[in-house]
């Protein structure tokens, strides 16, 4: 916070006591904030192509929610109502975008407010969530309301599958007619946003070719899962299913790009950002494989958010010691 | 009189068990799933703690201090045994649900807290006053806060319909994670109007 020292009777302010450091590089929260929801534009885009209005209302319900809930939370609890840097706005766009586009109102109205007040208030407000917010958020909603969250429920009337369950209910000879160029297309269901892999894709690589994000935490992501399916599909290839497959479907490419770099809730270094994702992705395919949830990216992350302190401790040794 | 006043008064506000000491957390976490689980959780408890309080301060100056714990925590198993088998003869449902956290009630942090720190230095009329205020401090939190989780997470209210028809019921707050926001927030309230009263006079 810069204080100004002012002479008395002239306005304007003579000094400009700040702390260090006092030399930037022009980088802001709310530049990087900006960038990530443009790489987010695309996929909002298609989404809406292929869910059709259902889809925008989804999303500007759930921005316009979070950021009304941040303003007001900030208010009450006397701080300084910093939604102009839009990290409330990216938190509620990345919650849309795990949502069914079939989503009742009041369920995107109270999950939205939710993973501000959840995820990201109650830890003491932007930058110190020790959790994905809007991930949180999502899991909330997920125990609460299994049906409405469920993505073969809620959207009976598309002519889409949902791959992940189809895996889950008929086993991996249901999921050999899905072509992986469809789904790199998104034409599947799931989460409204996350099934859009092309977007998603080239969204992420415009953050990295941008140095948004650094590259290990999603590489190392795609590398856990990859590795972890092809053991279970090498070990029997009748019971788990190919690994481009997993890689495809759900929201493993969004998860790791948007959600598990989230910079709150990632550790900081190479060798703990390596860590954490293999940890992430290795986790997706366990739950995949092993619980009753089709999808595991969402609570893999969480896992690995929660092994962030501990990953933390890995620390490059000091300069010119032993 | 007025002694035995302040003694049962302050388990009621002052030193509310689970709001203000945090003792007795593993029934609070686990039984407040509804507000009737509670209240019969709660009860229980007032039942042990009155008696324990009362007969260990009965014997209070024949327990040798070196064996004290042991005593007391004989003293509660025997009351709580005979709370299970009254439990298990007239509200048999209630104690099904209740399942092993009855049992649990011999190692409840209140109980032995209330004997060592109470009962065995203070006269009977005291401690049994303690235990009376202590026990429904404990009973009124329970309630209250299975009220919450039962109105949120199931839509009713000591099992009568309470929320309108359409009330879609947010599973979460009657799940593990529901209770520990739950009473993560009560405990916020409660420091809040801590806070606003000292500064208010």
């Amino acid at each position: 916070m810069a204080s100004q020292i002012k002479k008395p009777f002239i306005s304007e302010p003579v000094l400009t006591v700040s702390t260090p450091p006092h030399w930037h590089c022009g980088r802001s929260v709310s530049g990087l904030m900006m960038e990530t929801i443009l790489a987010l534009l695309p996929v909002a885009l298609l989404a809406i192509m292929q869910f059709g209005i259902e889809a925008a209302r989804v999303v500007a319900l759930s921005c316009v929610v979070a950021v009304v809930t941040e303003a007001i939370c900030l208010k009450i609890t006397g701080r300084d109502v910093s939604i102009d840097d839009y990290s409330s706005l990216l938190t509620g766009l990345l919650f849309a975008f795990l949502l069914p586009a079939s989503a009742p109102w009041w369920l995107v109205i109270v999950g939205s407010s939710l993973s501000i007040i959840l995820g990201r208030i109650l830890f003491g407000g932007p930058g110190a969530s020790p959790l994905c917010a809007p991930l949180v958020a999502w899991a909330v909603c997920r125990i609460s309301w299994k049906y409405l969250m469920d993505m073969d429920l809620s959207m009976l009337n598309t002519e889409f599958l949902y791959p992940l369950s189809q895996l889950k209910l008929y086993g991996p000879e249901a999921v050999s007619g899905f072509n992986y160029l469809d789904l790199f297309l998104g034409k599947q269901i799931g989460g409204l946003g996350a099934v859009q892999v092309s977007g998603v894709l080239l969204g992420g690589i415009y953050l990295i070719v941008r140095k948004h994000i650094r590259p290990h935490i999603p590489l190392a992501f795609l590398a856990g899962v990859f590795m972890t399916a092809s053991i279970y599909f090498l070990i029997d290839d009748t019971r788990y299913a190919n690994p481009f497959f997993h890689l495809l479907t759900g929201s493993v490419i969004f998860g790791a790009f948007f959600l598990a770099t989230d910079s709150a809730s990632s550790p900081v270094g190479h060798i703990p950002m390596i860590l954490f994702g293999l940890i992430g992705g290795i986790f997706v395919i366990i739950i995949r494989v092993y619980s009753v949830y089709p999808d595991g990216v969402p609570f893999a992350i969480l896992i690995a958010n929660l092994l962030t302190p501990i990953l933390d401790k890995i620390r490059p040794k000091p300069f010119k010691t032993k | 009189m007025n002694r035995m006043w302040k003694e049962f008064s302050k388990g009621l506000w002052l030193e509310l068990p689970p709001f203000r000491l945090l003792l007795g957390l593993c029934p609070v976490l686990a039984v407040t799933k509804t507000a009737y689980n509670g209240f019969g959780m709660g009860c229980a408890v007032i039942f042990v703690l009155t008696l324990s309080n009362l007969i260990i301060s009965l014997v209070r100056k024949i327990i040798p201090p070196k064996v004290r714990i042991v005593c007391f925590i004989v003293i509660t198993a025997s009351l709580v045994v005979t709370v299970e088998l009254l439990m298990q003869a007239f509200t048999y449902p209630l104690y099904q649900e209740l399942g092993i956290f009855v049992p649990l009630i011999v190692v409840n942090c209140l109980i032995l807290g209330r004997a060592e720190a109470f009962a065995s230095r203070n006269p009977v009329h005291l401690s049994v006053a303690d235990a009376l205020g202590m026990g429904f401090g404990f009973t009124l939190s329970l309630t209250f806060l299975g009220g919450i989780r039962e109105i949120f997470g199931y839509g009713t209210f000591f099992g009568r319909p309470f929320m309108w028809a359409e009330f879609k019921p947010f599973t979460f707050m009657v799940e593990a994670p529901g209770a520990f926001i739950c009473l993560a927030m009560c405990l916020a309230a409660m420091n809040f109007i801590t806070t606003w009263q000292s500064k208010r006079f």
